[in-house]
């Protein structure tokens, strides 16, 4: 009766919730609440309660399909990084900093930079970037006036309870998204053109989102509004570091978005694909096509402790222990540094092995951390450093054609990181599932050009035309996808 | 809908062996009955479980009518007497959740009072007219 | 030899124990010698990480049950899930026991293999809001605090240069900190439904701090601190008269305080105001189950009602989740907190249950997790 105990942060995205995870001398795993966290009071959402299915696919080493040790995959995956060219290294921030540092550092001996997938990062001028990083949550709670692009009771759930004791202490809350959102007094789609109208000043605050299919567009967008009226901007993220690999991104340049590595790819502009906890085929809206084109490669090595969909088709797999047994800190929307109580440092030590093999310096956990602490200081430093030119031309979106309906995602954590969750429906405008005469319990037929098929539904306040889906459909082409579907 | 008049949506259980008996008697004597009336047929009384009503109820149902075998005429010879423990239960959470009384009712019938429930039915209707629709009632459904 | 229904003052004869344990380290020395004597396999002991924060672990280590101990209000954490499946010795504050003897109702404990050593409870407090609580109203910073007790009313923080700091706790809830909500109406002080009821009321004299009183509850009670005494890890002594009236009046000073939060807390509300309310609170909820998860008196698992007939895609006003779970905790909620506690959209839910348990409860003349002669309500008994 031995049960071992790690303080940890979950991995479903950004907020950073801190959390226990429970190991019994079986191994089971199982989460309980830590209370005392700041961030969370340690309630979680959806996908928190679920980690301990999140926690039940351990990455398996791997050379060429064969099981192999880390050593024989840190030989297999030196070999074939050795003299290569048109390199592209991918960290989405799914693991802790210390690790995310130690990736950088073989990019370094790679000649190389560490990408982070998010095109919004990639397009923004780097000293544009401090205006995209979070405020503390409490600030949330005592804006006057909040402006929602994101639904956060699917999205990012904990912060829901922020936005409500905003509600609680007086703030006016618009959503601008595409539903109907409970907590907030008003719902309006909104033009760019109309944000004047909100009527924003110094005690607004603007919560969006960016991850890797973020229109770059839309936050140029709400960072003008923000320079026009003072209003601040939280931005929330997918993963459990984003926040921290962004502001460990040394000058940024010729950083890319996730879909402009794919499109390198299939460009034969990058040959070799290095991951570090970062699966494309995941990330992408089209698993199939995400799948085709990674084929494409000429070396797919993989540095995961997760056995996710894309180390079926690695050259090369290279494990390391779940994050909760990682040695590390993590960086959470607000800008917290979260530390793990775990001790393993596999991760490091596989890399540093990596590099050394490579020609380069071996380097240890503490070498890393000290580096963190570095740059961290120079960011914290640096203090206001929200320069005012950051004033962007975009040119406008498209608008939605009349008369077609669209599949659209809304990025949650079970989209990202491909979980079983019982959200297997689309959401339907009444008007079109009357139109349809669909019946209660019944499907709906999707058609699109890459297929169809049939989906439970639910009704819900949505734009006429839009179909919203919470996972990952295989008729879908991208973040948004035309649907053919009769009443359309 | 908007030009007829509003007609509530009434669930019964009936009991296969008494209660459902009661209604077909009903029919059969040409009682005049409201057509608010939707009835599920379940072997005894003892049977529903108190997560059917309220499942009822969030469906849309206006109003939940749990009927069985008279108390000692059970086919089963206590289910009905389970049946109003959980019932007696079920009243005070509806009571409590702030739904009228009226939307849940109780009644004993046998087989041969089809008169008994088609009055039953048709008061209740009455009741809830008055009424109006149930709050519970999700957006869009009648 | 103790009898069943004998009141005795006790402590750990270890000095280290005895002086390291809130008052006298009694119930720490009686869950170690379960252990060391083969009464149990394992014994739930909380994992001290900070001031604010402790995790239940279970433990076949003597040696670390003896190095736990301390009072830790602002731990608010439920330890009755542990008990399930296991031989183990527990200590408990009422709502722990209660949740035991529910699951134990329910077939999820055998009581017969599990211990309960039962702890006087007047209110426990949230971590957060503890630590807001000492910068705003003690203006204390929190990791200067080395230790706190709770003494005639009055809050007290002990910081690591030796100051004390103490404020009532009735100012304190005023401003909106203090014990939890929940806390605040609690109708059981002392838990008599353990096997063990201990705690410091009613310990005076030179005696206070470093005794526990200790009345045996029942043949599993007498059966531990007889083995704890034979194992020559604790020493008792009768109370006397005093100290037994001491025990009481406490006890009854905090059940009068507590039914009159209850009024404060559970206003009347209109009928038609009433289903708004709720339709309003639940609305926000994103169905993540932790409210069932915590719940120390649900026995159902992975598949029950309240889940398997639950669906996601259902646009109803309120869900089936939420019936079935206040259908179910009607007859068997305890109050403990514990689903407000982890609620991601902090839903008032404990208070929810209340308003329909307690008028089920108080009807049937019936209260949860006080003893095993009555089956849940819900349950049909057929004369």
């Amino acid at each position: 009766m031995k049960e071992s105990i790690y303080t940890s942060v979950c991995p479903g995205c950004s907020i950073g919730c801190g959390l226990y995870i429970r190991e019994d001398d079986r191994g089971a795993v199982s989460i309980d609440f830590l209370k005392s966290s700041p961030v969370n009071r340690g309630k979680l959402c959806r996908f928190g309660m679920r980690l301990p299915h999140y926690y039940s696919t351990p990455a398996t080493g791997k050379v060429e399909g064969l099981g192999s040790g880390t050593e024989d995959a840190v030989r297999a995956a030196a070999s074939r990084l050795r003299g290569a060219e048109k390199v592209a290294m991918l960290s989405v921030g799914n693991t802790t900093c210390e690790e995310h540092i130690a990736f950088m550092k073989l990019a370094e001996s790679l000649g190389t930079v560490v990408h982070t997938g998010i095109p919004v990062y990639a397009e923004l001028p780097p000293e544009c970037h401090p205006h995209l990083e979070g405020m503390p949550f409490t600030d949330i709670e005592n804006a006057e006036k909040i402006v929602l692009f994101i639904d956060p009771y699917v999205q990012y759930p904990l912060l829901v309870r922020r936005l409500l004791a905003a509600k609680r202490n007086g703030a006016h809350i618009t959503s601008a998204g595409t539903t109907e959102l409970h907590l907030a007094h008003e719902n309006r789609k909104l033009s760019p053109e109309q944000y004047a109208e909100l009527d924003l000043d110094g005690n607004s605050v603007i919560i969006t989102d960016i991850h890797p299919h973020t229109d770059p567009c839309h936050i140029r967008q709400l960072l003008n509004v923000v320079l026009d009226t003072g209003a601040r901007l939280h931005v929330v993220k997918p993963f459990v570091n984003s926040e921290g690999v962004d502001r460990l991104a040394k000058g940024r340049a010729g950083t890319m978005g996730i879909s402009q590595i794919m499109d390198g790819i299939e460009k034969g502009d990058i040959r070799t694909l290095v991951l570090l906890d970062s699966d494309p085929v995941e990330l992408m809206p089209d698993t199939d096509r995400a799948v085709e084109v990674l084929k494409k490669l000429d070396n797919l090595i993989v540095i995961s402790s997760r056995d996710s969909l894309v180390n079926a088709i690695a050259d090369v797999v290279i494990a390391t222990e779940h994050l909760y047994r990682k040695r590390g800190t993590l960086i959470n929307a607000e800008g917290k540094l979260q530390e793990n109580s775990g001790q393993g440092v596999d991760g490091i030590d596989a890399m540093s092995m990596l590099s050394r093999q490579l020609g380069a310096d071996g380097f240890d956990h503490r070498q890393m951390h000290g580096y963190l602490h570095e740059r961290m200081i120079d960011t914290l430093a640096s203090e206001n450093r929200k320069p005012e030119y950051c004033r962007m031309e975009c040119g406008t979106v498209p608008a939605q054609q009349n008369g077609a309906c669209t599949l659209e995602y809304v990025y949650n954590p079970f989209m990202w990181f491909s979980q079983p969750d019982d959200n297997d429906f689309v959401l339907l405008d009444r008007s079109m599932v009357k139109s349809l005469g669909l019946k209660k319990g019944g499907t709906v037929r999707l058609d699109s050009e890459k297929g169809s098929m049939n989906m439970r539904y639910r009704v819900e306040k949505v734009p006429e035309g839009t179909i919203l889906t919470g996972r990952k459909l295989p008729i879908a082409t991208g973040t948004v996808t035309k649907i053919r579907t009769e009443g359309c | 809908m908007t030009d007829k008049e509003w007609e509530p949506k009434i669930v019964a259980f009936c009991c296969n062996w008494c209660s459902y008996g009661g209604a077909d008697t009903a029919g059969m004597g040409r009682f005049q009955q409201p057509s608010s009336l939707r009835i599920i047929r379940v072997m005894c009384s003892g049977r529903i479980d108190p997560m059917h009503v309220l499942n009822a109820f969030l469906e849309g149902a206006d109003a939940v009518l749990v009927t069985g075998c008279h108390i000692g005429d059970c086919h089963y010879v206590n289910g009905n007497y389970k049946a109003e423990v959980r019932y007696r239960f079920l009243e005070e959470m509806v009571r409590e959740l702030g739904l009228e009384p009226e939307r849940l009712q109780l009644n004993w019938i046998s087989a041969s009072e089809g008169e008994k429930f088609a009055n039953f039915v048709r008061d209740v209707t009455a009741q809830i007219r008055q009424l109006g629709p149930s709050p519970l009632k999700p957006e869009g459904v009648n | 030899m103790v009898k069943v229904g004998d009141r005795l003052l006790g402590y750990a004869t270890d000095p280290d124990v005895r002086s390291r344990g809130a008052s006298g380290g009694l119930v720490t020395a009686v869950l170690a010698a379960a252990l060391e004597k083969g009464l149990v396999e394992g014994v739930v002991v909380l994992k001290r990480m900070d001031e604010y924060e402790a995790i239940p672990v279970i433990t076949d280590d003597v040696q670390e049950v003896l190095a736990s101990g301390g009072s830790m209000h602002a731990v608010p954490v439920n330890l009755a899930k542990h008990a399930v499946g296991r031989k183990i010795a527990m200590p408990g504050k009422p709502c722990d026991v209660r949740g035991v003897i529910e699951q134990a109702k329910r077939n999820g404990v055998d009581l017969e293999s599990t211990y309960i050593v039962g702890l006087n409870c007047g209110g426990t407090m949230h971590p957060v809001v503890t630590r807001e609580m000492l910068v705003r109203m003690y203006e204390i910073d929190p990791e200067d605090v080395s230790g706190e007790e709770i003494e005639k009313g009055k809050l007290i923080f002990r910081t690591k240069d030796g100051e004390e700091k103490a404020i009532p706790i009735d100012d304190l809830e005023e401003a909106g900190y203090g014990r939890r909500e929940n806390c605040r109406y609690c109708t059981v002080k002392i838990p008599t439904s353990a096997d063990l009821a201990c705690g410091n009321w009613g310990v005076i004299g030179e005696l206070a701090g470093n005794a526990t009183f200790c009345e045996v509850m029942n043949e599993k009670g007498k059966r531990l601190l007889d083995n704890a005494i034979e194992a020559g890890f604790v020493d008792v002594r009768p109370a006397d008269e005093k100290a037994i009236a001491i025990r009481e009046k406490v006890n009854s000073a905090m059940l009068s305080l507590g039914s009159e939060w209850k009024e404060k807390v559970f206003t009347e509300m209109p009928d038609q105001e009433r289903l708004s309310y709720y339709m309003e609170q639940f609305a926000d909820c994103i169905h993540c189950g932790a409210c069932k998860e915590v719940c120390p008196v649900c026995t159902c698992g992975e598949d029950s009602k309240c889940t398997m007939f639950h669906s996601l895609a259902d646009n109803y006003r309120m869900s089936m989740y939420h019936m079935v779970r206040l259908l179910h905790l009607s007859d068997s909620c305890i109050g403990c907190g514990q689903c407000s506690d982890v609620c991601p959209v902090d839903i008032p839910v404990t208070s929810i249950f209340r308003r329909f348990a307690d008028p089920a409860q108080k009807k049937r003349n019936y209260e949860p997790g006080m003893d095993l002669t009555r089956p849940p309500f819900l349950e049909v008994m057929l004369k």
